[in-house]
């Protein structure tokens, strides 16, 4: 069986292609590709996607050595994301699905970050402790089985990935904030400022506003009004804050791990990328004695892959969808077991 | 509520209650720009008010540009934080959210593209002080 997976939910567009269990193609548009087949347009844009889709899906095909035939489910993000990109890969997906006369699936973003870990060689394990972490999105989640999802925790106001890239931009670092605050980071002292993250007592969600402006105070107060930071203090800073924001994401994890069964631990989504993040799950995991499961940079930003695998587990549970399924820009409420 | 309002913020609480304030005032069609630094608190605010109108699950649209939300009204929650031109919102269908006349829009950041802003709307601007107290300024804005 062919699956094909279309992703356009917000800046990346990207095309998979699974073929009898097995990924073939993963591509996601880059810089290049956009110079290569578009020219410039806007970064962020519903024609940056439509422009992007078709030249990915035949690079997906070659690479897989299929004919657009021989695809026998299209899978493609639904949501959440912003509704002008969403409808570009929906809308396609939809089209080839008539076309085709094949079975067309809608995938909900966040699954397929949820999911991503069975992409791996080594796969998890129900049931599953899963911190969902992106620009977008903070979510902890217990994972039962591939169909029940239960929402322990989410953030109430930034995604830690939204933390990163705005205390980047206070720093002078640029973006993306990420990886620019992990170099910056390594370099620095964790434990030189002392940064509070919020605890929502006794509860699973997070709170990334107050840490961010504790940074901008930290700096207004030491390096105002001129901001000129010297490189050893930005680094201290980096890895202070870096350090407050990974303790927030243990702190719940481990509240989580001593009240649910859990038997794998995995992280996704595009902080998951953090190496300090990683390592830091690793220590909880073996302090729990649970088996982690971390899936690969290429899996952890935004990818087709990880929809087309959860586009084929919707798909063999034997749910049918109509062509008139549109895009949900939110999480849609309820759509997680609280 | 009397617009232009302003107020000096202490606590959580107070912000709170200029917020239901300020919903009592506010109907479908408006378009509400918040102005105002990193944590001066533009987020809040707009929680507090989707809080108001039943929606919880309201948090920051920076990654997503936009966030919508449907309670007793429905919400478009705008981030201009990480635009870079113009032509970026006009893309995401930007006029066709200021133009439903049958929901509010919040924008943060409103300020970095003024010139797509419709000519009515009202100005939230937030201060964040230096002893951590707060500045609350609501005014009712006439471009041109």
């Amino acid at each position: 069986m062919n699956i094909l997976g279309i992703e356009s939910s917000c800046d990346e567009t990207s095309v998979a292609i699974i073929s009898n269990d097995k990924l073939t193609a993963n591509l996601v548009s880059s810089q290049e590709f956009h110079t290569k087949y578009g020219g410039v347009v806007p970064e962020l844009s519903s024609r940056a996607h439509l422009q992007m889709v078709i030249p990915l899906l035949k690079d997906a095909l070659k690479k897989s050595e299929l004919r657009l035939d021989e695809i026998d489910v299209i899978a493609a993000t639904a949501g959440p994301g912003l509704v002008g990109a969403l409808l570009v890969g929906l809308t396609f997906a939809k089209g080839l699905a008539y076309s085709l006369k094949k079975p067309f699936v809608p995938v909900n973003h966040i699954e397929g970050h949820i999911f991503s870990g069975f992409l791996m060689d080594e796969k998890p394990e129900f049931p599953m402790l899963v911190l969902a972490v992106s620009g977008g999105h903070t979510l902890l989640l217990h994972v039962k089985s591939f169909y029940e999802i239960v929402k322990l925790g989410t953030t109430v106001d930034d995604a830690a990935g939204e933390a990163f890239d705005k205390v980047a931009k206070m720093l002078g670092l640029g973006y993306p904030g990420g990886p620019k605050i992990q170099k910056a980071a390594s370099e620095g002292d964790p434990k030189k400022i002392k940064f509070p993250v919020a605890d929502l007592a006794g509860r699973y969600d997070f709170s990334f506003s107050g840490l961010k402006t504790s940074v901008l105070r930290h700096i207004q107060k030491e390096y105002g009004p001129s901001l000129q930071i010297p490189e050893a203090d930005r680094n201290d800073i980096a890895a202070s804050f870096q350090y407050a924001v990974i303790k927030a994401l243990i702190r719940n994890s481990e509240r989580a791990l001593k009240n649910y069964d859990v038997k794998t631990i995995s992280i996704a989504g595009g902080v998951a990328a953090n190496k300090a993040l990683r390592e830091a799950f690793a220590e909880l995991a073996e302090k729990y004695n649970k088996k982690l499961v971390v899936p690969s940079m290429s899996y952890c930003g935004d990818n087709a892959a990880m929809i087309a695998y959860r586009g084929q587990k919707v798909f063999e549970s034997g749910k049918t969808f109509t062509l008139g399924y549109n895009a949900y820009p939110s999480l849609p409420e309820g759509i997680f077991q609280d | 509520m009397e617009l232009p309002f302003k107020k000096e913020i202490n606590t959580e609480l107070e912000t709170n209650s200029v917020a239901e304030e300020f919903a009592k005032i506010i109907s479908e069609g408006d378009v509400i720009c918040l102005n105002g630094n990193l944590g001066a608190g533009k987020t809040y605010f707009v929680k507090q008010i989707a809080a108001i109108f039943g929606i919880k699950n309201a948090s920051s649209p920076t990654f997503a540009i936009v966030n919508e939300y449907t309670g007793q009204k429905k919400i478009y929650h705008f981030d201009f934080y990480r635009i870079n031109e113009v032509n970026e919102l006009y893309d995401i269908g930007f006029n066709d959210y200021i133009n439903d006349a049958d929901s509010i829009v919040f924008i943060e950041w409103a300020e970095l593209f003024p010139d797509v802003l419709p000519s009515n709307t009202i100005e939230v601007k937030l201060t964040l002080n230096e002893d951590n107290t707060r500045v609350i300024e609501i005014n009712k804005n006439g471009r041109r």
